[in-house]
């Protein structure tokens, strides 16, 4: 079964995908060209350019932030908050849905 | 009537809107081409934008071969040696350690903290220009003033040295055109400097990349001088032809094409961005010039045969990305023979993708879109005073006079 995220820009405008399970919420938005989320390294967890806000009530869907990506999201271009993901680390599974938020810069 | 006929891979010169036609039978007929390379035999073209970004982001697609010197690069030009000891060259783990060090001192944030002195500096490059009046080469009055200036400021180069280390730095330029001679001594001068530079910054460090790299030894990662001089090289060299290269043909695209340029006017800082990829993406379309196709970046070897998108690539054989059909392909560009600074959904591939795109890809996008932004915002009359001039005996034919008036 599809997972499906909920893309919110910083704008409040919204756009909801279909995603296969196994693809990472970066991946997911960058085939189906989400605005605001480049993902320019593939998910080798080295530009910091698919830097999302997870929206509380999913945050805990997710393992948690590794040493490396802890250390991206330090230099990701908007500040990061409790609730910052690089969406390459955050992968779907089987119907999970997940609302997330593009910060306002990434480059 | 259908237009059945194969089309050809590399093509000549074409006006634009042929050239984008081309591009659209070729990746609808098939992903890659294999070509042979007027070095190092063949390789696999890689033509379809989403194909480009599997294979890119594929593990088993590495660069050691090259490195070792297994393999010859197959390219243009035999690929100098002092090259293949760079970062571009090395695949994980090493590379995963190198470029991690170096991609925080070039991160999206520490960026943005080097905007200010962009615009400040764009802006005393325009002061001298106006100061000067009459006609200016926006290449070298311009263009490649911004690129060395934020160069020289992460690398942490005094600005007592700033005079020399550009003498030395611009030898690597194709626009300086200087003889393999002068080239190979300012090098070997350009090293000399960045050894001693780094040994100071290893007994004082500064806020600066040089010192980030020379003191990394004492955290968990090391790195000896051997790692850290190509890693200074590589940016000098990536970062200050290619820069200035984008910067000039994005002014000039934009003075080309009047509709865009008005557009741009109306709001310089709000579409630099925007624009900037569109000129990474097209820029050199939207200049009158024919277009040729045929080529790409520093290539990877497969390691395993490898199916992707209906063609197999066997173990072996070499790969490498074509950014001028990939940022053409229809089917990840809306429309894209259109020349439109504010395209919002532009997945170009001219930074590259995966582990090896562009190291310095958020510090160029700043300078770009601050070059951009900042001219146009002093001198919102500028235009064409002449015809453009091109060095057409090196492979990136870089422009070399842009002539200007405001």
């Amino acid at each position: 079964m599809n997972a499906k995220v909920f893309y919110t820009q910083p704008d409040g405008s919204e756009r909801i995908l279909e995603a296969t399970p196994g693809d990472s919420i970066m991946r997911t938005a960058v085939r189906n060209g989400v605005s605001g989320i480049v993902g320019q390294c593939g998910g080798s967890l080295s530009c910091a350019t698919c830097h999302v806000f997870v929206d509380d009530r999913d945050a805990g869907d997710f393992p948690p932030v590794s040493e490396d990506e802890d250390d991206m999201l330090d230099v990701a271009a908007t500040d990061r908050e409790d609730n910052s993901r690089l969406s390459c680390q955050l992968i779907l599974t089987d119907g999970q849905e997940v609302h997330v938020t593009i910060p306002a810069v990434q480059l | 009537m259908t237009d059945t006929t194969t089309p050809v891979y590399p093509f000549g010169p074409l006006a634009a809107a042929e050239a984008v036609d081309h591009i659209r039978r070729l990746v609808n007929d098939r992903p890659m081409t294999k070509m042979t390379m007027p070095y190092g035999g063949d390789v696999w073209l890689i033509h379809r934008n989403r194909t480009a970004r599997t294979i890119l982001a594929d593990p088993r697609f590495v660069r050691a071969p090259f490195r070792t010197g297994e393999r010859q690069v197959p390219f243009f030009v035999p690929f100098p040696d002092f090259l293949r000891g760079t970062l571009q060259f090395e695949d994980p783990p090493q590379h995963t350690k190198l470029r991690k060090l170096v991609q925080k001192a070039i991160s999206p944030k520490r960026v943005a903290a080097m905007r200010d002195s962009a615009v400040a500096f764009a802006n005393q490059l325009i002061d001298d220009m106006t100061a000067r009046g009459g006609v200016r080469n926006l290449v070298t009055e311009y263009a490649m003033g911004l690129p060395i200036e934020m160069l020289s400021n992460l690398l942490g180069v005094p600005s007592a040295d700033r005079d020399k280390f550009e003498r030395w730095s611009a030898s690597t330029l194709a626009v300086a055109g200087k003889t393999d001679d002068e080239v190979t001594a300012d090098m070997a001068e350009l090293a000399a400097y960045m050894t001693d530079l780094i040994a100071r910054r290893r007994e004082q460090p500064q806020d600066d990349l040089l010192s980030v790299l020379a003191h990394a030894r004492d955290r968990d990662e090391t790195l000896t001088d051997a790692e850290i001089l190509p890693i200074a090289f590589i940016l000098i060299i990536g970062g200050f032809d290619n820069t200035a290269t984008f910067l000039a043909t994005g002014v000039l695209a934009l003075l080309c094409n009047d509709d865009q340029r008005a557009r741009f006017l109306t709001d310089p800082d709000g579409l630099a961005p925007t624009a900037t990829e569109e000129i990474l993406r097209h820029g050199s379309f939207a200049l009158g010039h024919p277009i040729g196709g045929g080529g790409g970046l520093v290539p990877f070897v497969a390691t395993a045969d490898v199916e992707v998108d209906g063609q197999l690539i066997a173990a072996g054989e070499a790969v490498s990305l074509d950014p001028t059909t990939a940022n053409h392909d229809p089917a990840a560009i809306d429309d894209p023979g259109r020349f439109d600074i504010t395209r919002k959904d532009n997945p170009h591939l001219m930074l590259s993708y995966g582990l090896h795109h562009c190291l310095g890809a958020p510090l160029a996008r700043m300078e770009l879109q601050v070059g951009l932004a900042e001219l146009f915002k002093r001198l919102p009359q500028l235009r064409l005073a002449g015809n453009p001039e091109y060095n057409r005996t090196v492979l990136t034919q870089p422009m070399t006079n842009l002539p200007v008036a405001w």
